[in-house]
C-alpha cells in the first residue's frame, strides 16, 4: 500500500470523499485486510485522542481573565525599571577606574616635572633652530636651514674673507 | 552606565599611554649619542680618488645653497658621546669638540671659528666649513 493509498483511506475515514470514490474504498477495505486494518487502527487513534483531550474552561469570562492579565503586566514593569541590580564590582569600578586616571596622570605630571632636562622641554621647533656663537670679534657666520631635508649650514668666515661658499645666496636664512 | 565605563577607560588608557611617553621622552632625553664627523671634499669635476659621500648625504648636500657639484670623504671619525660629555675630534686640519647636551641636542665648538646648538636627531644633519680647502664637515647621528 503506498503513501497515496493510505491518504485515501484517511479521507475515507474522515468522510472527505465523494459518494462514489467512498464506495469504491469501502468495497476495497472489504476485500483487502491491511486495508481494513490501516482503516480500524486509524478510526481507533481518532477515538483515543478525543478522549484525552482535556476540556479547559475558565471561571470567568475570557476578557476579564486577559485584563488580569495585562493589569499584572504593567504592575511589574516599572518596579523592575526603578531598581536595577548594580553589582558591588560595577559600583567600584565606577570610582575606581577614575581615580585610577587621575593617579596615572599625576605620577606623568611629576616624571615631566622632575625627570625631563629643560632642554627637551622645547618644542620641537625651537629645538631645530640652531644657535651658533663665533669666537672672534670680527668673523661672522651665515646659517642655513633646509627644513624639508633636515640639513642645516652653518658657515664661518672672517670679516675680510671672501666667502668661498655660495655662488648663489642663500635663499632662506634664520 | 555603559557610556561612563566607556570614557573612564578611554580616560585611564589616555593616561597610560601619556606615562608610556613621557617615560619614553625621559630615555630619550638621556641616551647616549652616537656621532658620525666627515671631511668631505667639494669639487666641480667628478672626483678621481677619494670615497663618494652616502646618497642620502648627497641628497641633502645638493639642497643647499652651495657652489660645487661633486662631494667625496676624506675621512670620517665616529664617536659615542654620553649625556653631558664633550669629546674632543679632529678632521684634516679642523679640531672640534662635539658635546651631547640630552634631548638629541649637541654642541658643536669649531676651534677658531665658534660654536654651534643644534637638534640633531637621526633625520637631521649639520654641516659646516673646515680648515681644509674646498672641504665641509658633516655631522649627523647614526643608528
Amino acid at each position: 500500500m503506498n503513501q497515496e493509498q493510505q491518504l485515501k483511506l484517511q479521507a475515507f475515514l474522515d468522510g472527505e470523499l465523494p459518494e462514489r470514490e467512498a464506495r469504491e474504498i469501502l468495497s476495497w477495505t472489504q476485500r483487502d485486510s491491511a486495508a481494513a486494518a490501516l482503516v480500524a487502527e486509524l478510526r481507533n487513534t481518532r477515538q483515543a485522542m478525543a478522549k484525552a483531550e482535556p476540556h479547559l474552561s475558565l471561571p470567568e469570562s475570557r476578557e476579564f481573565f486577559w485584563s488580569k492579565i495585562e493589569r499584572e503586566i504593567q504592575r511589574r514593569e516599572p518596579a523592575t525599571a526603578s531598581a536595577p541590580d548594580v553589582s558591588i564590582y560595577a559600583a567600584l569600578r565606577r570610582w575606581l577606574l577614575p581615580a585610577v586616571a587621575v593617579g596615572a596622570l599625576v605620577i606623568a605630571g611629576m616624571i615631566a616635572r622632575f625627570n625631563v632636562p629643560n632642554a627637551t622641554v622645547e618644542t620641537v621647533a625651537d629645538a631645530d633652530t640652531p644657535t651658533v656663537e663665533t669666537t672672534l670679534a670680527n668673523s661672522d657666520a651665515t646659517t642655513y636651514r633646509d627644513a624639508s631635508e633636515g640639513t642645516t649650514l652653518v658657515w664661518f668666515s672672517a670679516a675680510a674673507d671672501a666667502s668661498p661658499v655660495p655662488n648663489k645666496k642663500p635663499t632662506a636664512i634664520n | 552606565m555603559n557610556i561612563q565605563f566607556l570614557s573612564t577607560t578611554r580616560l585611564a588608557c589616555a593616561a597610560l599611554l601619556f606615562l608610556l611617553l613621557a617615560g619614553v621622552s625621559a630615555q630619550a632625553a638621556d641616551k647616549t649619542l652616537k656621532l658620525e664627523a666627515q671631511l668631505i671634499l667639494c669639487s666641480n669635476d667628478a672626483p678621481t680618488n677619494g670615497r663618494p659621500v652616502a646618497p642620502e648625504i648627497e641628497k641633502k648636500l645638493k639642497h643647499l645653497p652651495l657652489k660645487w657639484q661633486h662631494y667625496s670623504v676624506v675621512s670620517a671619525q665616529t664617536i659615542t658621546v654620553a649625556k653631558d660629555e664633550s669629546k674632543p675630534l679632529v678632521l684634516g686640519k679642523s679640531e672640534m669638540t662635539l658635546k651631547n647636551l640630552g634631548g638629541e641636542r649637541v654642541e658643536v665648538t669649531l676651534v677658531g671659528h665658534g660654536k654651534i646648538t643644534q637638534s640633531l636627531r637621526k633625520s637631521q644633519m649639520l654641516v659646516t666649513n673646515s680648515n681644509d680647502d674646498a672641504c665641509l664637515i658633516v655631522v649627523r647621528q647614526l643608528d
